[in-house]
């Protein structure tokens, strides 16, 4: 069977697509009869007739990491569900996606959402959900209804709703929940507090790990749109065999969403540590602009620490450890945190020259103090203040120790909050000012070091 | 063998320390180093852990030198084996850190703010040792205006930290949802309502978030966080029967606020605003300031000494004219017991006569009584805390969010929790949103609907065999009543479908452990005592009695209602329930007080009326109770102590039962005196002076002894630990009572020698030895039958959170802002019918009389039912409720009357201007 594509949106030819294939394609649309016509839902109906154990034992075997950022193994989260639980199971697909840089989930809603349904009827029914919902961020109302439209046809043809394909007690309804437009609903906890109607405050853990206490207090599965559509190809390959794509530990394909200074940015679906950074971005992407020399990459959305033109990094290949350049690395999760930073959501952002990491920095606080959820003291105060800071640095109206006072306010976040939102407002900076602190240095004026501090904080110290 | 000391302890800065289940790390560094050893900002003690500051930070470590971890200590289990620092360098420069940016935004005018001194944050601050702020000015939310919309709350959000704190005490305390966070990220801040002022809000002034907030973002009036007192004194509020614990803060004899201690068993941390902020009636203005003598006609004011020998000269004349039984009194339950027990004595050693009541044959004399027949003993089975431990809740015939508050939230945060919920009541109330089943019946037909469901329990297999069997008797006639009930019959008399009653049936009687509780709406009918009896058949034919979260538990109404009927201020029973007319009983006492006491059973209230007309009874003495206002049928009861010869009133303010009176005696508010009083779940607790009398003013304990002394019996002057003595040894439940024996939680009776109190009752067999099934049929109420056809509504009456009882005290503070007259709940469909819109003025009548007040259109009732509260004076709406009785106990119907009502077209040039604050 051979796939045709849309003219100019052709796969690039190092590209392995999964669960891409269908993305851009010619004769294709999101209805379920194109979706059936290539043997959509085959792979529910094998699952149904499997033991749930051994749905989730093919995903554990296959080693797919979730997709989401964390990259915490998918089959170890479904086997977290204890054995002896009596309260509903609930599934949720994590469709907020949301970090800067990112952007595949949304061609899977838009383009292919029964494969989307089909990945979490399977996962469903190995982890004991009958009720699974799909969150999904506000920005996307039209893939919000393509989403319902699907859930209905699915509903009609069998494939959701009771004794979903003759299958004695397998009940699953799907909802769609759209969000309201903040970022710290993608933190699955925070997901989970919106989708219960409330403040989408991140929840402590312990004791709120959703796999025990989730939503309504209930077990719960959070995984990412890409993440459940990987099951789908699992299940057709066997856990095994879809373990051989990629490399140990860092198995299958996952998408990468290349955006910067190339000549052609766009999503690309690999064997996760094929293809190295620079092949990235000269084979990928059709290599940097004309005349211009890479200065810096993000290499898996905008909470992930920076990676600097001419480091070097150390990396453990086999028993041996090897020294390589930035465009040496290959695009993996074991690599990409060896490298000191992570593989995150697959969105890589590439910058060159031309680029003020000044600019960069700034840019990154005004997104986190935006999007903090104010929760947490350190978390509230500090992104605005790196914010503030970094607003002074590009400015040019700050001395050199407000890039100091920027690093330490950024290490009193990171670690110390409630959901992983803290390390992923501080890295950037962390990164940013470790690696260019000359440039941010040159930004600022020696002569104000000296200035008046707030004099309400003055008054403030004489008061205590 | 030596226990590995690893596996059950965990140390702190290197020196080890075992530890409890549930412990977090704060709560055992606490423990341990007291509490601020580790600072803390958004923690609670009251509230869950929160984890949002992280000034709490410290480092664990699994191996001493092994590598650590920063983590929150107030949210972070605690597991053996742990090493944690509290005070590293590391954890030091964070908290530094984390003050400093609360810091940068915050006005810092500590030394003019009202918590200076008692300021959380203040505190953190100086403990991490902020040395100065590296940040430049900027964005602040220093601007902030403050809301000062509400007569109680207040709020100066400049200073608010965001710690959610009040948020999460408004959620998870008192179960309002009032407050939230708005906006995020640094635009977060805290909102009322939908973003609102107090005042506008759903707020229902509890005060918890008040209490809960570590600055002076969110308080009070009262500025209750402020360090201005000089004293705190602990006691216990004396507006309702959950009897919530409060600590006074005084400076010289002025009141300046009320708290609720964290640490009382009754009430953890939280009140209502009755207790919590409607105290500023102690000095109002209308308060009685010296005794009143009728002289010619008109009350004038008297000494002490002329008001004594005014009332001695004439009760004693009176005795010997018409002999004791001439003489009735009525004691109050706002009153200690040893006030109580005083009162009782006074009239039966003094007159030998056993006529004496309280205001309990107004509201739960069908639970004492019914309660006894079934159980033995006249009292909750069980205590409230057990609501942490049932499976199900069955509220009937009560309205606890209004009228037993802090209960009341305790039942919401249950229901939310997802412990399943029953309504019984005619309306629809607060906690009904919140609960798995509502019954909506019509009003008098608790036997009916109760009976319906004891059948379908039965019907579905769902009862207790071996419980029954073993611990109760006449079963079988009582299931030979159960199997003669005409289902369809019933089903028409109560109108709730009967699915529904089943499934509330299964829902009780499946549960492991179920609780029932009731109010007002089951005593206060023609047939309460045996509406408390069918409750009573619930809970044994399912086995729920004797252990944790079980039992029939009257929420009782007025503060001490349990101790007044325990001291002995009933006809039929003496101090401790023991029966006057046992021969046994009456030597006892007579040997007791060495005197002549009656062994014939006295007359209750509505009795005392009826002799009074028919010039039987000549003097009344009434401690502290409207009767002309909160008896039913207003005029019945003016006529009958206008007849009376002598009438002695002791009162903190001019009621209209005092102008009738004789005398007027000017008594002391709880606020001003010592005793005990013994709450709904029978803990007995101890009521300590917070100021001294009002000047003119003597707590009415002392004015019995006195006027007692005077009449010449031997009584010793007045003091809580002397009657308390006396008490303990003539009530047997009472034993083991001390004064200091109490403790600041008080003791829960029986109390055993050695002062141990009993948190359950009937655990191993009743008080009575078998439980008792009791069957009855349906019976309609007289009040119906009679005037049904003419009157074809029914009105209901009850209270609201704002006002206690006719309002005297809490009229008298800022709670007349809040909640200013009694309105008429009328279903629309009933105000389209009679052409009554939203507002408008209503005449309410019935065979006795007339009222009129606004009408509320609403669907909390069903169509043909109205309701009110009884809270204003202004329209009496006793007036209009019928002279019909329970049976055994004659406690009133107020909750049936039959009425007709329509629009009033000109207002009412009449209406009695509200009270002045
Ligand atoms: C601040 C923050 C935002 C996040 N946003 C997203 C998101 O938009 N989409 C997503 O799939 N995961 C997001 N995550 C990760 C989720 O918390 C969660 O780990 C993920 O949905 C799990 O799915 P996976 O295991 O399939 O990756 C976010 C995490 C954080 C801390
Ligand atoms: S770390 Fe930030 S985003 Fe996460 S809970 Fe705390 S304040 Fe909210
Ligand atoms: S006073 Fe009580 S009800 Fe009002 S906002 Fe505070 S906690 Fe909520
Ligand atoms: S008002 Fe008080 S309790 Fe509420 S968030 Fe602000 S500081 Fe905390
Ligand atoms: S009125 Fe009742 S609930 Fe309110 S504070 Fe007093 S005892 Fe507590
Ligand atoms: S007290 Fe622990 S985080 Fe606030």
């Amino acid at each position: 069977m051979s796939i045709h594509y849309k003219p100019g949106k052709e796969p690039h030819p190092r590209e392995h697509r999964l669960i891409f294939k269908n993305i851009d394609r010619a004769d294709w649309d999101n209805g379920i009869d194109c979706y059936l016509r290539d043997g959509g839902y085959a792979m529910l109906q094998k699952a149904i007739g499997m033991e749930k154990a051994a749905i989730t034992g093919e995903v554990k075997a296959s080693g797919l990491r979730g997709r989401g950022g964390a990259g915490f193994p998918t089959g170890v989260k479904w086997g977290f569900i204890s054995p002896t639980n009596t309260k509903p199971v609930y599934l949720i697909c994590n469709a907020d996606e949301s970090e800067p840089g990112t952007f595949k989930d949304r061609y899977i809603l838009h383009q292919d959402p029964h494969q989307l349904i089909e990945g979490m009827a399977i996962a469903a029914l190995a982890v004991g959900a009958k009720v699974a919902y799909i969150y999904i961020r506000e920005e996307f109302p039209h893939a919000a209804t393509i989403c319902e439209k699907a859930i209905e046809e699915a509903r009609q043809r069998g494939f959701l709703g009771k004794n979903i394909l003759g299958k004695e007690g397998f009940d699953l309804e799907i909802f769609v929940h759209r969000g309201a437009g903040a970022y710290i609903c993608g933190e699955e906890t925070g997901l989970i507090e919106s989708l219960e109607g409330k403040r989408p405050y991140p929840r402590i853990k312990p004791p709120y790990f959703p796999a025990a206490l989730g939503l309504y207090m209930c077990p719960t599965i959070v995984n990412n749109v890409e993440s459940l559509c990987h099951v789908v190809h699992i299940l057709r390959m066997g856990g095994a065999e879809y373990a051989k794509l990629g490399k140990p530990n860092n198995t299958g394909t996952r998408i990468l969403c290349v955006s910067g200074d190339v000549q052609k940015p766009g999503y690309y679906e690999i064997q996760v540590g094929h293809l190295t950074m620079g092949e990235v971005i000269n084979d990928l992407c059709g290599g940097l602009k004309p005349g211009r020399t890479l200065k810096a990459i993000i290499p898996g959305g905008s909470s992930s620490k920076i990676l600097k033109a001419g480091e070097t990094y150390k990396i453990k290949r086999g028993a041996e450890v090897v020294e390589m350049g930035l465009e040496e690395l290959p695009m993996d999760f074991d690599t990409m945190a060896a490298a000191g930073t992570m593989a995150g959501s697959g969105g890589v952002i590439i910058m060159d020259d031309s680029r003020d990491i000044a600019w960069v920095l700034n840019n990154l606080n005004t997104f986190y103090a935006h999007e903090s959820c104010g929760q947490c003291t350190p978390c509230r105060e500090g992104s605005l203040w790196m914010k503030k800071i970094s607003d002074r640095i590009v400015a040019g109206q700050a001395s050199p120790e407000d890039v100091t006072t920027l690093e330490s306010v950024a290490y009193q976040i990171d670690g110390k909050t409630i959901c992983a939102f803290g390390e992923a407002c501080s890295w950037p900076t962390e990164a940013i000012i470790s690696k260019f602190r000359d440039e941010l240095t040159s930004h600022t004026r020696p002569e104000l070091a000296d200035t008046p501090k707030n004099p309400v904080t003055e008054k403030a110290m004489a008061s205590l | 063998m030596v226990q590995d000391l690893s596996t059950i302890s965990a140390t702190i800065d290197g020196e080890s320390h075992v530890i409890e289940s549930g412990d977090t790390l704060l709560k055992f560094v606490d423990r341990h180093r007291g509490r601020g050893h580790v600072p803390t900002l958004c923690d609670a003690p009251q509230l869950a852990p929160y984890g949002a500051c992280r000034v709490c930070s410290v480092e664990v470590a699994l191996q001493p030198d092994g590598p650590r971890r920063v983590v929150a200590a107030c949210h972070t289990p605690l597991a053996a084996g742990m090493h944690i620092f509290t005070e590293s360098a590391k954890v030091q420069k964070l908290r530094r850190n984390i003050v400093e940016l609360v810091l940068t935004d915050h006005p810092l005018d500590c030394l003019t703010c009202e918590v200076n001194g008692n300021c959380e944050l203040q505190t953190v601050a100086a403990k991490v040792g902020i040395r100065g702020v590296r940040y430049p000015a900027g964005a602040n939310h220093l601007d902030r205006a403050k809301d000062q919309s509400h007569p109680y709350m207040t709020s100066d959000l400049s200073k608010c930290i965001n710690c959610s704190r009040c948020v999460r005490a408004c959620d998870e305390i008192q179960g309002q949802f009032v407050l939230s966070m708005h906006g995020r990220g640094f635009n977060a801040r805290i909102i009322k309502g939908l973003d609102t002022s107090f005042e506008k809000s759903p707020c229902v002034s509890c005060g918890a978030c008040a209490q809960a907030c570590p600055t002076s973002a969110i308080s009070d009036v009262f500025q209750s966080k402020s360090i201005e007192a000089s004293r705190k004194t602990r006691t216990v509020c004396t507006y309702c029967g959950v009897g919530c614990n409060l600590n006074v803060a005084t400076k010289g004899n002025e009141i300046l606020s009320i708290q609720a201690p964290l640490d009382s068993e009754v009430n953890h941390a939280h009140t209502c605003l009755k207790g919590r902020y409607a105290f500023k009636f102690v000095k109002h203005r209308d308060r009685l300031r010296s005794p009143l003598v009728r002289v010619n006609g008109r009350l004038q004011p008297a000494t002490w000494e002329e008001a004594y020998a005014h009332i001695v000269e004439n009760l004693t004349r009176i005795k010997a004219d018409h002999g004791g039984h001439a003489v009735a009194g009525i004691s109050s339950a706002r009153c200690t017991n040893e006030e109580n027990y005083l009162m009782q004595k006074f009239i039966r050693v003094g007159f030998g006569t056993n006529n004496i009541d309280a205001c309990a044959r107004v509201c739960h004399s069908p639970t004492a009584w019914g309660m006894q027949k079934a159980f033995g003993t006249g009292a909750a089975t069980n205590s409230v805390e057990d609501l942490q431990y049932t499976n199900c809740i069955m509220v009937i015939g009560a309205n606890p969010t209004e009228g037993h508050p802090v209960t009341g939230s305790k039942i919401k945060q249950r229901a939310l929790k997802g412990v399943p919920l029953i309504i019984i009541d005619p309306r629809e109330i607060e906690l009904v949103p919140f609960a798995t089943h509502h019954l909506q019946l019509r009003p008098g037909t608790n036997v009916a609907l109760l009976d319906m469901l004891a059948y379908y329990i039965w019907e579905a297999g769902l009862t207790d065999q071996e419980f029954i069997t073993k611990r109760c008797e006449n079963w079988a006639e009582f299931e030979a009543g159960l199997k003669s009930l005409d289902l369809d019959a019933l089903e028409r008399i109560h109108g709730v479908p009967r699915e529904k009653v089943k499934a509330a049936a299964i829902e009780y009687a499946s549960a492991e452990n179920a609780m029932a509780f009731h109010g007002l709406g089951v005593t206060e009918h023609s047939h309460g005592s045996k509406t408390v009896m069918t409750i009573a058949n619930l809970a044994m034919m399912t086995g729920n009695i004797g252990r944790p979260g079980v039992g029939v538990n009257p929420l009782r109404g007025q503060n001490n209602v349990q101790g007044a009927a325990d001291m002995g201020c009933q006809p039929h029973q003496g101090a401790g329930y023991l029966q006057v007319n046992d021969p046994s009983n009456h030597l006892l006492y007579e040997q007791f007080y060495g005197a002549h006491i009656s062994n014939e059973i006295g007359l209750k209230i509505p009795q005392m009326y009826e002799a009074a007309l028919a010039g039987h009874l000549k003097a009344m003495w009434i401690v502290g109770e409207d009767v002309v206002q909160t008896d039913p049928n207003t005029e019945h009861v003016k006529a009958a102590i206008s007849s009376l010869e002598f009438l002695v009133v002791q009162e903190l303010f001019m009621t209209p039962t005092a102008e009738y009176a004789d005398v007027v005696l000017p008594a002391s508010s709880f606020l001003e005196k010592s005793g005990t009083f013994t709450n709904g779940e029978r803990r007995v607790q101890r009521v300590n002076a917070v100021i001294a009398p009002l000047a003119g003013t003597k707590p009415d304990g002392q004015i019995l002894c006195e006027i007692m002394q005077r009449m010449g019996l031997s009584q010793p002057d007045y003091t809580p630990e002397g009657v308390l003595a006396e008490i303990a040894r003539i009530v047997p439940f009472f034993k083991g009572a001390t004064w200091d024996g109490l403790t600041e939680q008080g003791t829960q009776w029986p109390i055993q020698e050695g002062g141990i109190g009993t948190e359950i009752l009937h655990i191993d067999a009743f008080k009575r030895g078998l439980g008792k099934f009791h069957f009855f049929p349906f019976q309609e109420s007289k009040e119906i039958e009679k005037h049904h056809q003419e009157f074809p509504f029914i009105l209901t009456t009850g209270r609201i959170l704002e006002h206690y009882n006719c309002g005297t005290m809490t009229r008298r503070t800022g709670n007349a802002q809040i909640v200013t007259e009694d309105l008429l709940a009328i279903h629309p469909q009933d105000a389209a019918m009679k052409n009554i819109e939203d507002q408008d003025q209503v005449r309410i009548f019935s065979a006795r009389g007339e009222v009129r007040m606004k009408a509320r259109l609403s669907t909390e009732v069903q169509p043909g039912i109205l309701y009110t509260t009884f809270h204003f004076p202004e329209n009496l709406v006793n007036v209009v409720t019928s002279s019909e009785c329970d049976e055994d106990t004659l406690c009133p119907e107020y909750k049936v009357v039959a009425v007709d009502i329509e629009k009033v077209h000109a207002p009412d040039a009449t209406t009695i201007p509200a009270l002045t604050h």
